[in-house]
């Protein structure tokens, strides 16, 4: 079975962490890139969620390049970009209708997520398992009914 | 997959992909102002040069612009020997005869010793080299907005009789991707003037930021099949909303699992 990434709000105490082995795993010459991963609190106090790329099916980023600079990777699934291909036309950042397509302002590069190749680092870090790259399960019935 | 040498290090290339490709994947410093991965290759700054040659030439080696030629079996490649360095020095001291004032020349010369022109200094220069990487890349985009235009000494780059180019959208990608930083433009608040046309940037709905031009979201949506909604929130109140739904179903979840 294929793996998926797996965010379980319930678990995340708003740590950072993920944001933190995020740029760190996506620095550009030794210097920190933007997470692609962020931990919001959503407006509720009590709850913490990672908003991370969803690598929708039909996705907006990739409708919306012109230059055909994202692709979905056939192994993980992931949306990656092209940065050499990539044009910096700011298209895919406004049509994410998650907001998960971003400009790097320090590096000036569009970045998203692109599952570290199959290998989410964030995954590894995270202290509570809130999130997860693991083989999916279907939600158990007993919550549905 | 094919080998190839590339500075003495016998390398893995995918058989007719660009040298260029191949050579930056490996890191090596070649200079290339008029290569854009997201558009066909063409030639024009000849900075690329390497110097190319094979076991069976009997020494013979020649000389090909790497960004235009495709990779072959048993291929030995050198970017920096002493004559890809004399070319590449001849080229820039013409480049500063030209573009006497672009600091992005400037530089790219210095690393190559070249400090100063020997020919005569064209005083009125501008900073364009013609590479055609803005017009390529509008036409990749497909809205074909401007293009080189005249020939020899006053050849340019300019929308059509150089009024605001109906066509564009105001991406900017012309301007961000040129070499020499020679495209102006200006944004303002919610005001971006490129090629003498005023564009009104589309202001989130939400927080007022702004991200790309009304008639760029308006393109891409009528030709992209996009909802329109999508540009209308700014991608950090995209996120928040996210987290908004996205917590709440957790909290359901949560609530049911108690
Ligand atoms: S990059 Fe090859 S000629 Fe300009």
């Amino acid at each position: 079975m294929k793996n998926r990434f797996v965010i379980n709000p319930v678990l995340c105490t708003g740590c950072r962490t993920c944001e933190l082995a995020c740029s760190f795993a996506h620095s550009v010459d030794g210097k920190m890139g933007r997470s692609r991963i962020y931990p919001l609190d959503g407006g509720m106090t009590d709850l913490w969620v990672p908003v991370a790329c969803l690598q929708c099916e039909e996705a907006a980023c990739i409708k919306s390049c012109l230059v055909n600079a994202l692709r979905r990777n056939p192994e993980t699934g992931a949306v990656e970009l092209n940065e050499e291909i990539c044009v910096k036309c700011m298209a895919c950042v406004a049509a994410c209708p998650f907001g998960c397509a971003l400009h790097d302002q320090q590096h000036d590069l569009i970045i998203k997520c692109d599952l570290c190749g199959g290998d989410p680092v964030c995954a590894k870090f995270c202290p509570t398992k809130a999130l997860e790259y693991k083989p999916f399960e279907p939600a158990k019935k007993k919550i549905a009914g | 997959m094919v080998n190839i040498t590339i500075n003495g290090k016998i390398v893995q290339a995918e058989e007719g992909e660009m040298l260029l490709s191949v050579i930056r994947r490996l890191k090596i410093d070649v200079p290339a102002l008029c290569h854009h991965e997201a558009v066909e290759p063409l030639g024009a700054c000849r900075l690329c040069m390497v110097e190319i040659t094979k076991e069976d030439w009997n020494g013979w080696s020649k000389f090909v612009t790497s960004c235009l030629y495709p990779v072959e079996p048993d291929l030995i490649v050198l970017t920096h020997s002493d004559q890809v360095n004399e070319i590449r020095r001849t080229i820039m001291d013409l480049y500063l005869a030209r573009h006497p004032n672009s600091p992005e020349i400037q530089k790219l010369a210095e690393e190559y010793g070249v400090l100063k022109t020997s020919y005569e200094v064209q005083v009125d220069g501008d900073n364009c080299i013609l590479c055609g990487i803005c017009t390529r890349i509008c036409d990749a985009m497909g809205f074909h907005a401007i293009s080189l235009v005249g020939r020899g000494h006053g050849k340019t780059v300019a929308p059509p009789l150089d009024e605001p180019p109906p066509d564009c959208t105001g991406c900017l990608s012309c301007a961000l991707n040129c070499p020499t930083n020679f495209i102006e433009f200006s944004d303002q608040g919610n005001k971006r003037t490129i090629w003498k046309k005023d564009f009104e940037m589309l202001a989130c709905v939400k927080c007022g930021a702004t991200t790309i031009t009304r008639e760029f979201a308006e393109f891409l949506s009528r030709n992209r099949d996009i909802p329109f909604e999508y540009f209308e929130t700014c991608d950090a109140c995209h996120r928040k909303e996210t987290s908004l739904s996205m917590g709440r179903i957790a909290a359901w979840t949560k609530e049911a699992q108690s």
